[in-house]
């Protein structure tokens, strides 16, 4: 059989597995979108910064006095070493560990020792004039998530995202805190042996929720699902389930999100072009993010944010969810039995999907490897992801 | 060069005891002509006492909206055109307007997505007025944090128009006012907080610090805009910049002078005495070096690094006499009390000057 012809649905199976396309999706999609950056709280103070790998560029961000972010290519302009390292705090200004060259935080060189000995003739006048500032980039805010753009003069977020607005849930993410259950790491974080598209595929499949996840994600009605596109963004929402929303007061495991309207309960479940999904629900607002490292190896890492109320209103509601009918017959239930470590017999819905992407990526290399039909409805969302990211690289491939 | 047109008035209106707005007629043919950017004004030609007196006054219209071209004139002290306009004009008469001009405007797009700050005093509010309408009604997305001085309740322009648009535009417009001398009645006892919420004082560094702190801006491609009386915006300015809002984003109306760059000049060939290594080194500071430089070139190796204003390896103390600091991205305002300087950055600015290296 001939693999190079061996299509999932819109894109070639080497897109799953080369190393041809990763670096296509690293130069045209990852180096050219808004990437997902953190949240708003993790540059909350002046001179606090974060620096993050978005694509081909490491790009930082620090908040100035004025309480407005920068960002800046994380590279000094001399001989390019990376300037700051993951977060840090209170800086007034920015200086490079190999030559000491020194910007301010607008980006602009201040400083470099020994100039008139050593740059006699670099450049005659102030050193900001000289075009050795920091390349700048761009970063905004979108629901509580920082966004950067390698491009200083980026295509405005909203415009990138407003399609999409009016779908996301009601929940105010600035209003909430983080939930950590070890100090500074995130809620979630893991290495999946599969491609990215193959992550995000299943976190936009409809189709496998009541059969994957028939034991875990059962609290949700799945056959009331409403989900499509905005833009290049996927949209997702299902109710409750019933038996769920009867007891949500006690049966919910945290504290009721208090923006969720009654006769609205449930979980919206968007995926935001390229690689950042949120999940909102009535107890929690998740980002999840995948991040590619290889053909077939992603990172995902899932920060949770819930109701910003005392330890003991959260004492209380977990008492009240533990001793709650609702969940002897839903939720928690492997779907097969066994041993706790066997994902599929955890109770546990994100070791279910790891392990369904891991297998499915296994077979991608097999030469008798396929897709045998698409469910119209259920799996549609695969399919058109799909286009749009051949789209996308189509287009900024032609642009280049 | 432009021209004058003849415009007839269309309306007066009393905004407070000491100040109107004029509106005016365009006819159809002048549309093209009179357009104008929010931010913009009019110049206006009068004859008094047998003088011809030009003044130029800011519109608070709005282009987008379907609002006749309207300025606000507030009374200036013995002001010979204010206050001929507030005494004697009335609708129907014509006066003699050259077409709108200025480069205090915000480039307004529908598509953009900006944070405004709008900071103004007294008349002051004229043109922001008018960018404040045009971007609220034009950019659905963009916020607009504004902060407004007066003397008192009854000396704020447009307060109902405001009030109006707070009311509307609740979820991405945020109005401060700030009053110098506000009025204190009982009744005020039953009225609600949001009523007479205001913060005393003028818009002074501390007002413009507190007013960017309590309200950070969401959309990070934020913009400054400033207009008041006097040293208002001068002050708001240097407020602004003092917490490093880059020069590119603040816009300030100016109706002649620029803004003032650091022009400052060294007291030439200060006498230096500097305290350095145990040595007591006496030197003139040659016009144009810095108190680091001049002792370099005079052989001596006091402790320095970036020569930027930012490592503080040349930190010294001043004894007696003053300098000027080109740059200071190091010392914190407690050590500058204190006395300490960075001597790479040091110009002096008395006869003689007295410094200790520690």
């Amino acid at each position: 059989m001939n693999n190079q012809k061996n299509m999932m649905h819109t894109l070639p199976v080497e897109a799953y597995t080369s190393k041809k396309w990763f670096d296509l999706e690293q130069e045209h999609i990852f180096s050219k979108t808004w990437q997902f950056a953190g949240l708003i709280e993790d540059v909350e103070n002046a001179g606090d910064y974060i620096s993050v790998q978005a694509g081909l560029n490491n790009i930082f961000v620090v908040k100035g006095r004025d309480n407005r972010l920068r960002a800046f290519h994380n590279m000094c302009r001399h001989r390019g070493t990376q300037l700051l390292r993951a977060v840090g705090k209170g800086q007034k200004a920015i200086t490079c560990p190999y030559h000491d060259w020194t910007y301010d935080l607008e980006g602009k060189l201040v400083s470099i020792p020994k100039k008139e000995e050593e740059f006699p003739d670099l450049c005659n006048k102030e050193l900001h004039e000289c075009g050795l500032n920091l390349h700048e980039a761009s970063v905004d805010i979108f629901k509580g998530m920082l966004f950067v753009h390698p491009d200083k003069n980026a295509p405005n977020i909203m415009t990138f995202f407003g399609e999409v607005e009016p779908y996301l849930g009601p929940h105010i993410p600035e209003e909430l805190i983080e939930y950590q259950k070890n100090k500074d790491e995130p809620f979630y974080a893991k290495e999946i042996n599969a491609n990215w598209k193959i992550v995000v595929e299943n976190y936009i499949d409809q189709y496998h929720l009541a059969h994957l996840h028939e034991g875990t994600l059962n609290m949700y009605d799945h056959a009331k699902a409403e989900f499509g596109w905005a833009g290049p963004h996927y949209h997702f929402y299902e109710p409750l389930v019933p038996e769920y929303l009867a007891d949500i007061k006690n049966a919910s495991p945290f504290p009721l999100i208090d923006k969720m309207p009654e006769n609205k309960m449930g979980a919206y479940v968007p995926w935001l072009f390229p690689n950042i999904g949120i999940t909102e629900s009535e107890s929690a607002w998740n980002t999840f993010h995948a991040i590619p490292l290889a053909p077939d190896r992603t990172l995902v890492v899932i920060r949770s944010k819930t109701m910003n109320v005392s330890e003991w209103e959260y004492t209380k509601q977990y008492t009240k969810s533990m001793t709650s009918k609702v969940w002897k017959t839903i939720g928690n239930k492997g779907k097969y039995e066994g041993d706790a470590s066997d994902p599929m017999a955890s109770g546990d819905f994100m070791a279910e999907d790891v392990y369904a992407c891991e297998q499915q990526q296994k077979s991608l290399s097999s030469p008798f490897f396929s897709v045998g039909a698409q469910a119209q409805k259920g799996e549609f969302a695969v399919s058109k992801f799909q286009s749009v990211v051949k789209e996308w690289i189509e287009k900024h491939r032609n642009d280049a | 060069m432009r021209n004058f047109y003849q415009l007839k008035i269309l309306g007066i209106k009393k905004e407070t005891e000491d100040s109107t707005s004029v509106a005016f007629d365009v006819p159809s043919e002048l549309y093209e002509t009179f357009n104008y950017k929010p931010g913009q004004y009019l110049t206006l030609k009068f004859s008094i006492n047998g003088e011809e007196v030009r003044r130029s006054y800011s519109l608070c219209s709005s282009p987008v909206l379907e609002e006749p071209l309207r300025i606000g004139v507030k009374r200036v002290k013995d002001g010979l055109v204010s206050n001929h306009i507030n005494d004697n004009l009335k609708a129907g008469d014509t006066v003699d307007v050259m077409p709108p001009d200025g480069r205090f405007f915000a480039d307004v797009k529908k598509d953009s997505y900006k944070t405004y700050y709008l900071f103004s005093a007294g008349s002051g509010i004229t043109p922001i007025l008018s960018i404040l309408k045009t971007v609220l009604l034009t950019e659905a997305r963009s916020y607009v944090h504004m902060i407004y001085g007066n003397r008192s309740q009854d000396s704020i322009m447009f307060n109902t128009e405001l009030n109006a648009l707070q009311e509307h535009y609740s979820d991405r417009f945020i109005l401060e006012h700030t009053l110098s001398r506000p009025k204190s009645n009982w009744s005020d006892l039953w009225k609600t907080s949001k009523e007479q919420s205001y913060r005393k004082g003028r818009v002074d560094t501390d007002a413009v610090k507190w007013f960017v702190n309590e309200y950070p801006p969401y959309a990070q491609n934020a913009q400054y805009y400033i207009c008041g009386p006097g040293t208002m915006i001068e002050n708001t300015k240097k407020a602004l910049k003092s917490i490093d809002v880059p020069e590119d984003r603040i816009f300030i109306e100016s109706f002649g002078g620029s803004a003032s760059v650091d022009t400052t000049k060294a007291y030439e060939n200060a006498k230096l005495t500097a305290h350095l290594n145990g040595e007591t080194i006496q030197i003139a500071i040659p016009q144009g070096k810095t108190v680091l430089r001049t002792l370099i070139d005079a052989g001596k190796k006091p402790p320095y690094s970036c020569e930027g204003g930012v490592c503080s390896t040349c930190m010294c103390k001043l004894t007696s006499g003053k300098i000027h600091m080109n740059n200071n991205l190091a010392l914190s305002d407690k050590e500058v009390e204190q006395g300490y300087i960075l001597s790479c950055q040091s110009i002096p600015l008395t006869e003689s000057i007295e410094i200790e290296y520690e």
